[in-house]
């Protein structure tokens, strides 16, 4: 008897606290088919249901709305750059992991401190340097922006590479492999973890980062836009009462394909976090 | 530190002997980088070394020495337009642009920093071949020498590229703030119509000293005091809850852990710009929240208790500075726990169960369980990362800046004289800076400070991590 | 097409000359460039040569036909080959209409092939983009008229030395010339003139007379259960309080600093009369998207705002919206009518353009007489445009007109970026009830001294 109390008592705490979580995601999903475009102060449903919001998302493209252009634009600017920083991220780990050289201890000392320099101050000096090179307003830059630095990331990689073997690759090793050889065939399919666990890591940044976008991508022509500067700029000042529930529905569209990956991937993901904080 | 100074000192005697000792080509080296290693065959290593020696001198005529000439000053010619109506266009002078001036003297510098290390290393490499040669040692062909890219020099290959895009992302945009810190680009220096230059120290100056018009010292004061309180709270308390949600959830008492998890993982999954946003919107002054308090009378509740003040007809949530921080505090909790208890989850997985057994055996509660063995496993574990966290929350920009931005007015007036408020943290007040205020110069300074702040925090856990040889431990 | 151009440089160069003349004879032709440098030649040119000259011409009688041969313009069109690239913000609001006006703007110069891109930003933080890379902004932009110092300083904004299609400074009121105007010279052409801020009523909770009185509104108000807002914490609204009271802020001759006697004698009064005010609970201080919420809620019955807030009151109070000037205020005894700034929106020239001829000619397109009347058509802005804003359906406007009647007590803009943060603050405090209890006068000394903080 006591046991099943403790028991309801366990669960009805998760419940609760579930509830709390979850409900500023349902605001989200129920304003998005609200029929008032701007907040809704009284009531937590809306008052008239509709699919507009969805409507005007995607058959409804003008030049604040472009959420289409906004998706492509953003999943083209994700899939490169979390193709390029996964790899930067795995070059330098595995080095800084595996193999030993003159300057290595010095190289992660000095990598780890240039990694606290605050991103939102150096933004005004990459934009500048890009804009000499006549990147900016162009989403080859944002890959560049997003990516380029990538390799200072390698903190919780590293930390899963140390804790393979080392006696596998002295195996390959003896067998003659290059250290190439074995950095791509031993070491690399031992790091499915940690690899999905960067890769959606970086695929991720593009969609939530509006600073670095929102500078670089200033032209002010909405075809141009992430999603995420796209929805921000929904709630500016003199849209907000306007486009307040076209914001909620686009932030839906994108947490449902995000979500469901964070669901499928939870398992590399809890492995590749675990592994690499083990060492830090 | 010592240690340091040595290598340092052996790093140019090694240039030294190579240059004294060497033999014709190798003196013949330091004018033409090419010249050892034609002596000794490798005529495609020796063609490399001269066209990075033409490049770089091909740089220095045509893009270094122009700008650096200019660096002392940044620049002397104001930008000066002329418009002729009659053709409806405008002839522009050839004026000075001080901030590209800097940019590009930076790099030139820079440029030129790389080129003398390489400089040194190319005439100790070609010493190295003389040596070899007279040990009767085998020198590397061309192919040879690639093929150690893949072997010895494996590093060089990896990391070349990473350092390429870490270089131009990273170290070039910090060197350039450094210099901003010096200088006095703000508002009303901005080119490209008016110039800025150095003035040494005097932004320093002015964060510490507090005068009644200049209140970067008072606010600088405040605003670290509150970055810090934060980035504790913040840290503990979402690592704390990670820690207990992922013990309550992998519970064996606990039905269907994994829809659990699920269920919280989606609050996380949205991404959180999104999430932020409307939260605000949620706590607003006439917001949901304060709507749904006022009609069951807890606000009037709060009122009587002295919590809201009396003028108030709803809950200032996100707009009096207390309320603002506690609730920053709140939200960030909910935003950051779902992360923590995933990171929780896998190491609570691979906690020895040995322990645990023998000390339920022992007649331990639960809560002792947790304390003694638990908590000091996960921390023993976790550690590093938590100081990761911690600097991770100095600089964290997007909860404090999307849930205060346009909506928290200070009340502070000395703030506001700085345009700082009582909610900012060093970074969101150094982004308003530069963001809204232009004020480069002192969100530098403030930059420069941070970057001090959490390199310190970092310095003291990572040499523990990294000097000692803990790393082979697990291999 | 070397010839061509040749021939119509020669002719540029004949007619341009006599051009003044005929301008002059003619009673000044819209389409006379009005410089600083023609002004003497258009007194110096005399009048007999240049009607000896004007009948030489064969079949060219008329100005139209004179200018279609050699004026400006016509170099510009003969002088572009290729596309002309552009690219113009205009605030979201706004896009539909700016690009119908786009279209009949290529239309107009069928000969030249555009290439313009429309982007959207917002006119109250244009200057946030422009500024942080001016040689990236667009060519024409929308802004309201407070940015125009920080613009001008910038260096983003391109002097109208010249005008080609219309004058710019004649045709508009001179209100709006005035605030599009810095150290004497004209940097913007005036888009709107409806800026500013007025009191929006619904008529059913209060009667005419009620709205003359603030504090008689706030009784009404109360009475009602109802509330009143305005935008207390923020500067550009608390200016209303303080001005009105005869209290002075204004910009110094640098361009930068202010001037500010807040905290003169009678200061502590206004501050203790907003304490009144606010302390009743119903007047309330309420940003501008919660305004709009609470107004479609139906809790604020009466708001300090701007016509782009019209639509949102008009469809929450149908038949009963109703606006009017600003009411009086209640300063130790005595009644002050509330002051306003009277606001503007401009479109600028961005003088880094690629296309400086072309930019010029199209921001004279999106603010002459015909799109200030669409404008207002489509959008219930107020024209700056006087022959536009003289229309019948201007003038019945009601928010317009409330504009109109508050204009006597409305100031413009001018003001240094210090004022800003210290202001808000103050609104802040004050619409708080000054929780922490500051002797007013200590409180407004503060304000003043970061107000006139001097800017190194």
């Amino acid at each position: 008897m006591k046991k099943t109390v403790k028991f309801i008592i366990r669960h009805f705490i998760l419940l609760f606290l579930s509830v709390i979580w979850l409900i500023p995601i349902l605001w989200l999903f129920v304003t998005s088919f609200s029929g008032y475009k701007g907040i809704n102060t009284s009531h937590f449903f809306p008052e008239t249901w509709t699919l507009d919001n969805y409507a005007q998302l995607f058959f409804r493209s003008d030049s604040i709305v472009q959420y289409n252009r906004w998706f492509i634009n953003t999943l083209v600017i994700a899939i490169f750059s979390c193709l390029i920083s996964t790899i930067l991220v795995l070059m330098v780990s595995y080095t800084m992991s595996k193999l030993r050289f003159a300057g290595r201890k010095g190289l992660m000392s000095f990598s780890i401190i240039l990694n606290m320099f605050p991103g939102v101050l150096s933004m005004i000096a990459i934009y500048f340097i890009l804009k000499t090179i006549g990147l900016t307003n162009s989403h080859l830059g944002m890959i560049i922006v997003y990516s380029a630095g990538a390799g200072l990331g390698y903190l919780i990689c590293k930390g899963f590479m140390d804790t393979i073997s080392v006696s596998l690759s002295e195996a390959a090793r003896l067998e003659g492999a290059s250290e190439a050889k074995i950095f791509w065939s031993v070491i690399i399919p031992l790091s499915k973890p940690i690899i999905v666990y960067t890769v959606i890591n970086a695929f991720l940044a593009p969609w939530g980062d509006f600073v670095f976008a929102k500078l670089m991508l200033n032209s002010g022509v909405a075809t141009d836009w992430t999603v995420a500067i796209g929805l921000f700029n929904m709630l500016g000042r003199s849209m907000i009462n306007k486009y307040f529930s076209v914001f909620c529905a686009g932030g839906v569209i994108i947490a449902i394909p995000i979500s469901i990956l964070f669901v499928i991937m939870q398992k590399f993901y809890v492995e590749g976090i675990t592994g690499g904080s083990v060492k830090g | 530190m010592k240690k340091a100074l040595n290598t340092l000192g052996n790093y140019f005697k090694n240039f030294g002997i190579a240059f004294v000792k060497g033999d014709i080509w190798v003196k013949l080296s330091a004018v033409l980088m090419g010249a050892g290693y034609f002596a000794r065959k490798q005529v495609i290593n020796g063609i490399i070394m001269c066209l990075v020696e033409v490049l770089f001198a091909v740089l220095c005529i045509g893009y270094a020495a122009p700008n650096l000439a200019k660096f002392g000053t940044l620049g002397t010619v104001q930008f000066e337009q002329v418009f002729d109506p009659l053709t409806m266009t405008s002839t522009v002078n050839d004026y000075d642009n001080s901030f590209l001036i800097l940019l590009n003297s930076i790099i030139s510098l820079f440029i030129i920093f790389v080129f003398i290390v390489f400089y040194i290393s190319n005439m100790k490499a070609v010493y190295r071949l003389q040596q070899k040669k007279e040990n009767g040692e085998h020198i590397n062909n061309f192919r040879e020498d690639v093929r150690t890219m893949f072997n010895e020099k494996f590093h060089i290959t990896l990391l070349t590229l990473p350092a390429i895009g870490i270089i131009i992302m990273n170290i070039l945009p910090i060197l350039v703030l450094v210099a901003v810190a010096f200088t006095n680009y703000d508002q009303q220096h901005m080119p490209p119509n008016a110039l800025f230059t150095w003035v040494g120290w005097s932004n320093f100056k002015n964060l510490f000293t507090s005068s009644v018009t200049v209140t970067f010292g008072y606010s600088f004061k405040k605003v670290l005091v509150w970055t810090l309180e934060w980035a504790v709270l913040a840290t503990f308390t979402t690592y704390i809850g990670g820690i207990l949600m992922a013990k309550f959830i992998n519970d064996k008492k606990t039905k269907l852990p994994k829809l659990w998890r699920t269920l919280f993982i989606i609050a996380i999954a949205v991404p959180q710009f999104v999430t932020l946003l409307l939260v605000r919107n949620f706590f607003a002054d006439s917001g949901i929240v304060n709507t749904f308090c006022n009609s069951i009378g807890f606000t009037d509740f709060l009122k009587n208790i002295g919590l809201v003040p009396s003028n108030l007809s709803y809950i200032p949530f996100l707009t009096n500075p207390g309320w603002a921080k506690v609730m920053i505090i709140i939200i960030n909790i909910w935003i950051g726990i779902p992360y923590q208890m995933l990171v929780a989850t896998g190491v609570l997985m691979n906690i020895p169960e040995d322990q645990i057994e023998s000390a339920r055996i022992d007649g331990a509660n639960p809560l002792q369980i947790f304390i003694k063995i638990t908590m000091p496993y996960v921390l023993f574990v976790t550690g590093p990362s938590l100081i990761t966290d911690f600097v991770k929350n100095i600089n964290n920009f997007n909860v404090i800046y999307l849930l205060t931005q346009d909506v928290f007015v200070t009340s502070d007036q000395l703030l506001a004289n700085s345009n700082a408020k009582e909610v900012d943290l060093l970074v969101t007040w150094l982004f308003r800076l530069t963001n809204e205020y232009y004020n480069y110069k002192m969100a530098s300074v403030i930059g420069i400070i941070v970057f001090i702040i959490c390199a310190a925090f970092t310095l003291i856990t990572f040499t523990r991590t990294i000097k000692g040889d803990k790393e082979e431990e697990f291999q | 097409m070397k010839k061509k151009v040749l021939a119509t440089l020669l002719a540029t160069a004949m007619v341009a000359g006599c051009l003044a003349g005929c301008g002059n004879s003619d009673g000044g032709a819209a389409s006379t460039p009005a410089t600083d440098e023609a002004a003497p030649a258009e007194d110096t040119a005399p009048a007999e040569d240049a009607a000896p000259a004007e009948d030489a011409a064969p079949a060219e009688d008329t100005a139209d036909s004179a200018d279609a041969s050699g004026s400006p313009i016509d170099t510009l069109i003969a002088n572009t080959t290729g596309t002309v690239t552009m690219t113009v913000w205009a605030s979201e609001e706004d896009q539909d209409l700016t690009t119908k006006l786009l279209d009949d703007f290529k239309a107009a110069y069928p000969d030249v092939t555009f290439d313009i891109t429309l982007g959207a930003e917002s006119e109250s933080t244009a200057k946030d983009t422009i500024l942080t890379d001016v040689e990236a902004a667009a060519d024409v932009f929308a802004f309201a008229d407070d940015q125009i110092n920080e613009l001008v300083q910038a260096g983003a904004l391109q002097e109208v030395a010249a005008h080609y299609t219309y004058d710019v400074a004649a045709e508009n009121a001179s209100g709006a010339v005035e605030a599009a105007t810095v150290d004497g010279k004209l940097y913007a052409y005036p888009m709107t003139a409806d800026n500013g801020y007025f009191m929006f009523y619904d008529s059913s909770v209060f009667t005419e007379d009620d709205v003359q009185s603030l504090e008689k509104m706030v009784e009404v108000a109360d009475a009602a259960g109802k509330k009143i807002a305005m935008d207390i914490s923020n500067g550009w609204y608390i200016y209303a309080f303080f001005q009105g009271a005869g209290l002075e802020l204004t910009l110094n001759d640098d361009g930068m600093t202010n001037t500010c006697t807040w905290n003169a004698a009678g200061g502590t009064d206004v501050a203790q009369s907003i304490l009144d005010l606010t302390a009743s609970n119903v007047f309330v201080d309420m940003g501008d998207e919660d305004m709009a919420t609470q107004i479609a809620e139906g809790n604020v019955v009466a708001c300090v705002n701007g016509t782009w807030r019209a639509e949102t009151a008009a469809e929450a109070w149908g038949d009963n919206y109703a606006a009017t000037k600003l009411p009086t205020f209640n300063v130790a005894g005595k009644d002050c009518q509330m002051s306003s700034y009277s606001g503007y929106k401009l479109v600028g020239v961005n003088p880094h353009s690629a296309n400086l001829g072309w930019a010029m000619l199209l921001a004279e397109f999106l603010t002459n007489e015909d799109a200030q009347t669409a404008r207002f058509e489509a959008r219930g802005l107020g024209p700056a445009n006087l022959a536009a804003a003289s229309s019948d359906a201007v003038q019945s406007n009601p928010a317009i007109a409330a504009l109109a009647a508050q204009a006597a007590y409305a100031t413009p803009q001018r003001v240094g970026g210090n004022f800003w943060s210290p202001a808000e603050t103050l609104g802040q405090i004050l619409a708080s009830g000054n929780p922490d209890g500051t002797d007013l006068q200590e409180l407004l000394d503060t304000t003043v001294e970061g107000i006139t903080a001097p800017v190194e």
